[in-house]
């Protein structure tokens, strides 16, 4: 007997067996639908008694374990039931012949047999044949349960006569010895008529005996005969049978104390008709020592009253001796190294007791003894079922970690080497189950909080194997998904070149199956979540960052009606966002390259634009910005980020990241705006005073100089823009402005509105800078040694002075020669442009584009010293300057009704000229304006600015830089 | 001697895990962590009133075929196995108790580090030490 049954348990002891096999060609699926039924049938109710009879189907059975019928009855198969099709007549003669030809394979022990022919129908199927029951098909056949009733019970009747036959076995003065295959050739030759011999043939028939009456149904008789047989068996040192009269005694007793039987199949049997419910509280320890009649032991034969050795309920073990029997059975069997089998399925059998009992400790010393029962040369396969049996039963004793091992021995044994076809995919299936001995769940949300839990170093093993054998059966999103979760789980107990050995083995995996976010699941039912990589990198803190000021859409102030005061002065506009996160790469000990990222968020309109960067190995905090794009109104919720890493994209959500607060942000996107570019004339300055500016020229100009400013603005948008405002503010400066420093005629660009998208206007500035250089004593006095000072001037300043500038490159500070003239005024403003248009006007948002001018005033001429002639008419006056070029250019300077001087470099000169004297006192000067100004001082400012203007008009002095274009500028002087 | 001795946590991983060089350590790590179900079963089968005066010496926990396999629980339900090969019959129950009170000393000392955070792995050199002189020496 070689092949385990690894399934038994106690009870199967009062089964008996029944094979139920196809004959000829019948479909599986048709006959498990059969055998299904047949085996429904598992006990059956004898009538006119009060006994039950339980069968154990089998649909295959080793003949060779049918040789050990005799050792223990259950093994033997005593029915035999075949399943054929048959579809016409001629057929039948064949089929019948063949139905012979199977019961020769069990013949000596078959009680009973029956054959089920389906497909058959007309004369041969109307004969009444008691062993042969005919159906049309495999779907008409109402009765099958039936006729396996009548069936059972035929065998009942054949089993009762035995044990009666058996029983009350007198023929002759001998007693056969019933032995075991193995045995047959030592009892070669033995003295038959010795009182040993007939001892132990006495003591092997009370046993067989025994195992009748169990398998009849009656147990208590079972009992007896089995205590009878162990005292006679050991007095003659038959150990191997001892083992068995000892094993029937544990079985009656399990049956007897867990009618609800030990196999943890649920509902399987209906309590015995035998057992009392109370009866286990009432036994007494020792009860195997009841009295047995020695009178009903005869020498040559056994007593058939049983009855009168009436032991009953004190007959059967008590829980603790069941075991005790147990062992010394066991340690029996194992005297025979032929017994292997035995003893190893009464192992597990007294394995499945114990776990009933709560006795893990003890169940697992019996699990360790069948773990080293030597079966001999195994199968691969019956490796395989060996090690998930004992595999099961520690699960079924609580050893969980045990149970895994074996497990995944098991399944590494379903790939050994020496199987000319692995089966990965049992192994992989076998692997899946030991996760939970592991305490190795696949959902990485169970690893996402506080330290790791579990055995690093076997789960790691685990995981590997996980790997390696999804891969191997094929599945390489499998191996992708498992591969992901080690990295991502167990990242801190990997050494550094385990690391680049993972990551390059996935980066291998993805390359032919990216990883993705789906679910995957499992034939089995099992669903392995998705791994986001969120160590990988590691993300520290999240915020969100504003839109650029040119995109920022603003609300229209004082907008009656439009319903939106609830919106926050800080709204986010429908064109770009930006996220930035700081990262950090985890120590992979190579390159991370993450090679897109992007913003993950639960609206389904929104565009985030990926981003990809390369984190070297151990860097501190990286900040990296995600931009991403809506595209329709409303609120968005960003709630973590996407990546791609290793060829595994993954989206991780930021309240499953440990150490960032914020799980998320809500963004309210408000309808669209038209979106203006702005390119100038003059080239764009890198210089920007403060954010808000989008962009921002800076130029240089001479004193007194106009340059215009080509502003063209270009709808890149998608909406029409409606409005145009523009506004200029200068910022705050010390210096003193003569005239506007910015003016511009928006009419023309106005006329060009609505502006489509792609269109675009212009709109000269024109950028005059008129300062006042008189401030700068230092420069005066280089120029003027004698202090020359302009008396009756109601300015505080010493001196006048008159600047026309023209710009170029900046000649301040390169040149330290140079640094008497480093007298450079800076101006800056900025332009406005408040634009609205398309949905977002409706809604009361308008954009701001700014523009930032900023102007470097160099000084360019000074009149030194300023003085009157009288002329020859008394109408008019000479006025006499001394004009001072402060530039390096030579120039010329021109005046009404005069002719042109040129003035070199820094040089001097006198200029007259002939002006009509006039009078400010007859200037209106005091317009209303004028009169509203609260100060004295004020109105003085004023009153100069209009005298300047009328020496000015009157004067007209020009000064041109002749390598440059024409500039001018006024004077302002004193009659 | 030991080829073996683990510390355990309480939460069922390994703080500490040492074994002789010459044979796989991942062969050990399965050996004590499948001894855990035997620890299990030993704590759960002493019943509730008696957990207080429960001795911290475990005793066998199983014999394999190669090596038997010892275990000690603190009250702090941290535990320490010893794996001792089974050809070593000279060693004593008493000599494997002697062997768990030293290794709790030693622990001990190692939670009295005031820098040493419970449930990290252990680094101690003193530990590591006291664990040196009861291994099985590598030749």
């Amino acid at each position: 007997m070689s092949v385990p049954d690894y399934m038994q348990c106690a009870e199967d002891h009062q089964t008996v067996l029944v094979v139920v096999q196809p004959m000829g060609i019948v479909p599986e699926d048709q006959f498990f639908r059969i055998y299904k039924r047949i085996s429904s049938v598992s006990q059956v109710s004898i009538r006119d008694s009060q006994r039950v009879l339980f069968i154990r189907y089998r649909h295959h059975y080793p003949p060779e374990n049918n040789e050990w019928g005799d050792f223990q009855t259950h093994r033997k198969v005593v029915g035999l039931i075949s399943v054929t099709s048959c579809n016409t007549a001629k057929e039948w003669p064949q089929t019948s012949d063949r139905f012979h030809g199977q019961k020769e394979v069990f013949g000596s022990t078959l009680y009973d047999s029956r054959l089920l022919v389906f497909g058959l129908q007309g004369e041969v199927a109307e004969q009444q044949r008691t062993d042969v029951a005919f159906y049309p098909s495999y779907d008409d056949c109402p009765d099958v349960e039936k006729r396996v009733e009548d069936f059972v019970e035929s065998i009942f009747i054949v089993l009762e006569s035995k044990r009666l036959d058996r029983a009350t076995d007198k023929s002759g003065d001998k007693l056969q010895l019933l032995c075991v295959p193995f045995e047959k050739k030592d009892f070669v030759g033995l003295d038959t008529d010795s009182r040993h011999y007939k001892k132990r043939c006495q003591g092997r028939m009370r046993k067989h005996v025994g195992d009748l009456c169990l398998q009849a149904g009656m147990l208590q008789d079972a009992l007896v005969h089995y205590h009878m047989a162990v005292e006679l068996l050991r007095s003659v040192n038959d150990f191997l049978w001892l083992g068995a009269a000892l094993e029937g005694l544990c079985s009656a007793s399990v049956i007897f104390h867990y009618p609800g039987g030990t196999s943890g199949k649920s509902g399987a049997r209906k309590p015995g008709v035998s057992s009392a419910a109370d009866a286990g509280k009432r036994h007494r320890p020792g009860a195997q020592e009841v009295l047995i009649d020695p009178g009903a032991l005869t020498t040559n034969a056994i007593s058939a009253d049983t009855s009168t050795e009436i032991g009953r309920a004190k007959n059967c073990l008590s829980q603790e001796d069941i075991i005790e029997k147990y062992k010394e059975a066991i340690s029996n069997y194992g005297k025979y190294k032929s017994a292997g089998v035995i003893e190893l399925e009464a192992c597990i059998k007294a394995v499945r007791v114990l776990a009933i009992q709560k006795r893990a400790m003890e169940a697992s010393e019996f699990l360790q003894n069948a773990v080293y029962i030597n079966l001999g040369q195994l199968s691969e396969e019956e490796k395989i079922q060996r090690y998930s049996v004992l595999s099961e039963l520690y699960e079924l004793i609580g050893f969980h970690r045990k149970s895994a091992f074996f497990k995944r021995v098991a399944a590494m044994q379903c790939v050994a080497p020496t199987i000319p076809e692995p089966g990965w995919k049992a192994c992989y299936k076998l692997l899946l189950e030991t996760l939970p001995g592991y305490s190795l769940s696949l959902d990485p949300k169970d690893f996402s909080k506080g330290t790791h839990r579990g055995w690093a170093a076997v789960q790691l093993r685990l995981l590997h194997e996980l790997v390696y054998a999804s891969r191997r059966m094929g599945n390489p999103g499998l191996s992708v998904r498992h591969l992901s979760f080690l990295l991502q789980t167990m990242l801190d107990f990997l050494s550094d070149q385990e690391k680049k050995e993972v990551t390059q083995s996935l980066e291998n995996y993805t390359s032919k199956c990216p990883g993705g976010m789906e679910v995957i699941s499992l034939p089995d039912g099992l669903k392995l979540p998705p791994v986001p990589f969120t160590k990988l990198p590691i993300v520290r803190s999240v915020s969100l960052l504003n839109l650029p000021a040119s995109l920022r859409p603003h609300k229209v102030k004082g907008l009656l009606g439009q319903g939106m005061s609830s919106a926050s002065p800080f709204i986010y506009s429908p064109i770009t966002m930006h996220s930035r996160g700081d990262e950090r790469s985890k120590k992979i000990g190579e390159y991370l390259h993450v090679s897109k990222m992007s913003i993950y968020s639960s609206s389904v309109d929104f565009e985030s634009l990926p981003a990809a960067l390369s984190l070297p190995a151990e860097s501190g905090l990286y900040p990296v910005t995600l931009v991403g794009v809506p595209r329709t109104a409303g609120n968005i919720t960003i709630n973590g980020y996407h990546t791609s890493v290793f060829g595994v994209s993954s989206d991780c959500l930021l309240e499953g990241l440990v150490g960032v607060k914020s799980s998320g942000c809500m963004v309210e996107v408000v309808p669209s705006l038209p979106r203006l570019q702005l390119c100038t004339s003059l080239p764009r300055s890198a210089h920007l005073s403060s954010e808000d500016l989008s962009t921002s020229v800076s130029l240089q100009l001479f004193n007194g100089e106009t340059q215009q400013l080509t502003i063209t603005l270009e709808n890149i948008g998608t909406e029409m823009l409606n409005t145009l405002e523009l506004t200029s503010k200068t910022l705050s400066t010390k210096e003193k402005l003569f005239g506007e420093f910015l003016t511009w005629d928006l009419q023309d660009a106005l006329s060009h509105l609505p502006l489509k998208s792609g269109q675009s206007v212009s709109i000269p500035v024109n950028i005059s800078a008129k300062l006042d250089f008189s401030g700068q004593e230092n420069l005066l006095h280089d120029l003027n040694d004698d202090g020359i000072s302009v008396t009756g001037l109601p300015v505080s300043s010493p001196l006048r002075q008159v600047l026309k500038p023209r710009a170029e490159n900046k000649p301040v500070g390169t040149d330290a020669s140079k640094n008497e003239f480093n007298h450079v005024k800076t101006l800056e403003a900025v332009l406005t442009f408040k634009y609205s248009g398309g949905a977002g006007e409706v809604e009361g948002y308008y954009r701001e584009l700014s523009l930032g001018v900023r102007v470097d005033v160099e000084p360019s001429v000074f009149f030194t010293r300023v003085s009157t002639l009288p002329a020859t008419s008394t109408r008019q006056c000479h006025l006499l300057l001394d004009v001072f070029n402060s530039t390096e250019h030579e120039l010329t300077l021109s005046a009404k009704n005069n002719q042109d001087l040129v003035l070199h470099a820094s040089e001097c000169q006198r200029m007259a000229i002939q002006v009509d004297k006039f009078d400010f006192d007859s200037i209106p000067v005091m317009d209303h304006d004028a009169l509203r100004l609260a100060t004295v001082r004020q109105q003085e400012e004023k009153r100069q600015q209009v005298q300047g203007g009328l020496i000015n008009s009157t004067l007209d002095i020009h000064w041109t830089i002749i390598s440059f274009t024409k500039g001018s500028c006024p004077d302002k002087t004193v009659p | 001697m030991a080829v073996c001795i683990a510390v355990i946590a309480k939460e069922n991983y390994p703080l500490y895990i040492r074994s002789v060089p010459t044979q796989g350590e991942l062969k050990f790590h399965y050996t004590v962590h499948t001894s855990l179900d035997v620890v299990e079963e030993k704590i759960s089968g002493v019943g509730k009133a008696l957990a207080d005066q429960r001795e911290l010496y475990l005793g066998l926990l199983y014999p394999t075929e190669d090596y038997k396999v010892y275990g000690y629980m603190t009250n702090s339900k941290v535990k320490f196995v010893i794996v001792v090969d089974s050809s070593n019959t000279s060693l004593r129950d008493n000599e494997i108790r002697s062997m768990f009170r030293k290794l709790h000393n030693s622990f001990t000392d190692v939670m009295c580090n005031p820098f040493y955070n419970p449930g990290d792995p252990i680094q101690s050199k003193a530990f590591d030490s006291i664990v040196s002189t009861m291994m099985v020496q590598a030749f």
